[in-house]
């Protein structure tokens, strides 16, 4: 992985090259406008928690683990289970990563991951009631081991393969028995985000660090077979041709992405 | 890898004091201080290492700031070099690529330019520094190969930027600059890379 | 480190997973696994996973910091929520990882030849993914591969293991239960070729006769790691084209 070039991140881009090259049509790692790197998914990696994956979107690799405690529910909704999300981006995954409490990138990225999960009903938190006062909390935790570029639907991906990837643990007088399982994670929908950026007049599906510096716009977006479940614009703006064709895309993608899971 | 052996840092590659880059001597002997090939005749190349200017090497950086009398310029150094105005007469901006070559290098490793020329658009990559000495071969050997079949220019720095004009077919070059940082330590390797070469220009 | 439990630890002379008294648990190490790192290596140590990635030298920040002789070492060592059994731990250093990262870097203090690159700073950043017993020894050996991947230059090799005692039995290498269990553990690290000591810490009751036999061992077991972080670089050079799979 280490034995390839690297992109020199620079203060201040030039990007006249790129737009240039997307001009004629190419990008620079000769991929389509609308296609993905390689997606390679790696389950159960760590034992140790309930549920996880490691996935490398080209160069960018991202963990995800999930785990269970017994927690008190919200008041208003005492009969279900909650979900935490929370994103790592690691100091060893990039030059440009402080070590430190989360910034706003980890911070937008847990959230609109767990949005997608959240708004398609992924989980039925019903089924994670225990007793009275008592429920099961759901962590997903995204750790962001290198970045070169599309860390969101990295993590978005890896986050659904640790779901599809999950048992859930037993439960004894009000506390959780470590290694032993009832089942696994039902799973009503499985979410995926398809992130494109604009560079000029040209949209990029699943960019690259390089891509990323020279962005005008972002945009986010996740699907079910069926729905859209959650929607982020980034940097800049776009037009409403542009975002329902980015849709279209979208459901096309998660479509391919969600046969790998 | 034949006779060729790996040594870590800390293995001792003399019985006698070298003084040479990326080693260490102790006592009468010489030590690796990076990891490394030991060749048939004995000789150490180191494998992996950190740029440190020389003079006479050339050097291709990146503006990061305009100041009062000159450019700051990322030469892949811990601190940018600095070009002044009075040398460098020829307006830079902000993002611009120049190519240079090493005048004096001070002890702590500070850099004075010569023969600044400002470089046409082009991507810019990072090369480990190591290995450039292959990406260049043997009397220019490989780099000449690529250019020729890339179609445009190609400027190799010793300090590890290396810059790819907008002429050349940009990703048939990156293609092959992995393919020779993966393998820059194999013997055979600019015949390798012209049959590459070959079979892409008969491939498309 | 000496609670009060009815696990038994060595039944006829076995360890809970079966080894014998010095045997060391399976290691794989791979390294350059990182694309943007400097240097990276990924340590899977019985049931230990670490990941290590090493950034320099850079410009040191925040600048006044900087020393104008030598480079400064920084190490950050840091769980990943999900990597114990127990429950998901909460994000932010504690205690204990501010005293590893600093125990770490010490470490490689004295190997780093720091004097090489004034006013910069070299980072070693090391993240236990999953945890098992002798996190910090296996966070030295997989930060000194990545050392050595990324080309900063060093004086030697470290290589590291933890020795201690349990059921009144000398053991190399305690697994988590052990670890837990046991009356005393004793995480060393040895440079390779001048056999130095570059960690050591202790808990528990040894005598003096026993923390000797336990230093000679770990002596010879860190020779075994070391053999191993030896083939993980060269495979670096040797198979160029595999793919890291965690």
């Amino acid at each position: 992985m280490s034995e390839e070039f690297k992109e020199i991140i620079m203060s201040h881009l030039r990007k006249d090259v790129l737009s240039n090259s997307l001009k004629k049509g190419e990008r620079f790692d000769q991929r389509k406008f609308d296609e993905f790197r390689s997606i390679e998914i790696q389950k159960s990696v760590i034992k140790n928690a309930e549920g996880s994956a490691f996935v490398k979107l080209g160069n960018t690799q991202v963990l995800v683990g999930v785990k269970f405690d017994v927690v008190t529910p919200y008041s208003d909704r005492p009969n279900e289970g909650t979900m935490v999300t929370n994103a790592e981006l690691l100091p060893l995954a990039s030059s440009t990563f402080e070590p430190g409490p989360p910034d706003e990138n980890s911070v937008e990225l847990a959230r609109v991951v767990d949005r997608g999960i959240r708004s398609a009903e992924c989980i039925d938190v019903k089924s994670l009631f225990i007793e009275e006062g008592k429920v099961l909390s759901v962590y997903i935790d995204l750790y962001v081991l290198d970045h070169s570029g599309n860390f969101i639907d990295a993590s978005s991906i890896a986050a659904i393969a640790a779901l599809t990837d999950t048992k859930v643990p037993k439960v004894e007088d009000g506390k959780i028995i470590r290694k032993e399982h009832k089942g696994k994670l039902d799973l009503k929908a499985l979410p995926v985000t398809v992130t494109s950026i604009r560079v000029d007049d040209f949209w990029l599906v699943d960019p690259t660090i390089e891509e990323e510096l020279a962005m005008d716009s972002r945009l986010t977006i996740a699907t079910t077979g069926t729905h859209v479940a959650a929607v982020q614009k980034g940097k800049g703006s776009l037009t409403k041709k542009e975002f329902l064709d980015n849709l279209d895309i979208a459901f096309k993608r998660g479509n391919d992405i969600r046969k790998l899971l | 890898m034949n006779n060729k052996r790996i040594v870590l840092p800390g293995e001792r590659i003399s019985d006698k004091k070298l003084f040479m880059p990326n080693t260490f001597v102790e006592g009468e002997e010489t030590f690796a201080a990076v990891i490394g090939m030991v060749d048939e005749e004995g000789k150490y190349i180191p494998l992996e290492s950190k740029y440190k200017p020389l003079q006479e090497d050339v050097l291709v950086g990146i503006v990061t700031d305009i100041r009062h009398a000159g450019y700051s310029v990322d030469i892949n150094l811990s601190s940018p070099g600095f070009i002044s105005s009075k040398d460098f007469r020829v307006q830079l901006e902000l993002g611009d690529i120049v190519s240079c070559k090493a005048g004096q290098v001070d002890e702590i490793g500070e850099v004075d330019f010569s023969e600044v020329k400002k470089l046409p658009p082009g991507k810019i990559i990072h090369f480990p520094p190591a290995k450039i000495p292959r990406l260049i071969g043997r009397k220019s050997s490989m780099i000449s190969l690529i250019r020729e079949h890339s179609g445009g220019d190609i400027v190799v720095g010793n300090n590890g930027y290396v810059w790819i004009s907008e002429a050349s077919n940009i990703p048939l070059v990156l293609k092959t600059i992995n393919i020779i940082i993966r393998k820059a330590h194999m013997s055979g390797l600019t015949d390798e890379i012209a049959q590459y070469l070959k079979n892409q220009k008969t491939g498309e | 480190m000496g609670q009060d439990s009815d696990i038994k630890l060595l039944v006829d002379g076995k360890r809970l997973d079966g080894r014998s008294q010095f045997d060391l648990r399976n290691i794989r190490i791979e390294a350059g696994i990182l694309h943007d790192a400097d240097g990276s290596a990924f340590v899977e140590w019985g049931k230990n996973k670490v990941i290590c990635g090493i950034y320099g030298p850079r410009e040191c920040i925040p600048r006044h910091e900087a020393s104008p002789y030598k480079a400064l070492v920084k190490c950050r060592y840091s769980m990943a929520p999900f990597s114990s059994l127990e429950e998901h731990s909460r994000s932010g250093p504690s205690r204990r990882s501010v005293e590893l990262s600093k125990v770490i870097r010490e470490v490689f203090e004295n190997l780093i030849i720091t004097e090489s690159f004034p006013r910069t700073q070299i980072n070693i950043f090391v993240d236990v993914l999953q945890s098992d017993g002798g996190t910090r020894t296996t966070c030295i050996t997989a930060a000194a591969v990545a050392l050595a991947n990324a080309g900063i230059p060093m004086r030697d090799m470290a290589s590291a293991v933890a020795v201690g005692k349990a059921d009144d039995i000398l053991i190399a290498d305690l697994a988590k239960e052990e670890d837990n269990f046991g009356q005393c553990d004793m995480p060393v690290a040895f440079s390779y070729r001048k056999k130095d000591i570059l960690l050591l810490q202790m808990d528990g009751l040894l005598t003096r006769e026993e923390i000797e036999t336990l230093l000679n061992e770990a002596e010879k077991a860190s020779d075994k790691v070391y053999a191993k972080q030896f083939d993980a670089l060269k495979k670096v050079y040797e198979s160029p084209e595999e793919n890291f799979k965690m």
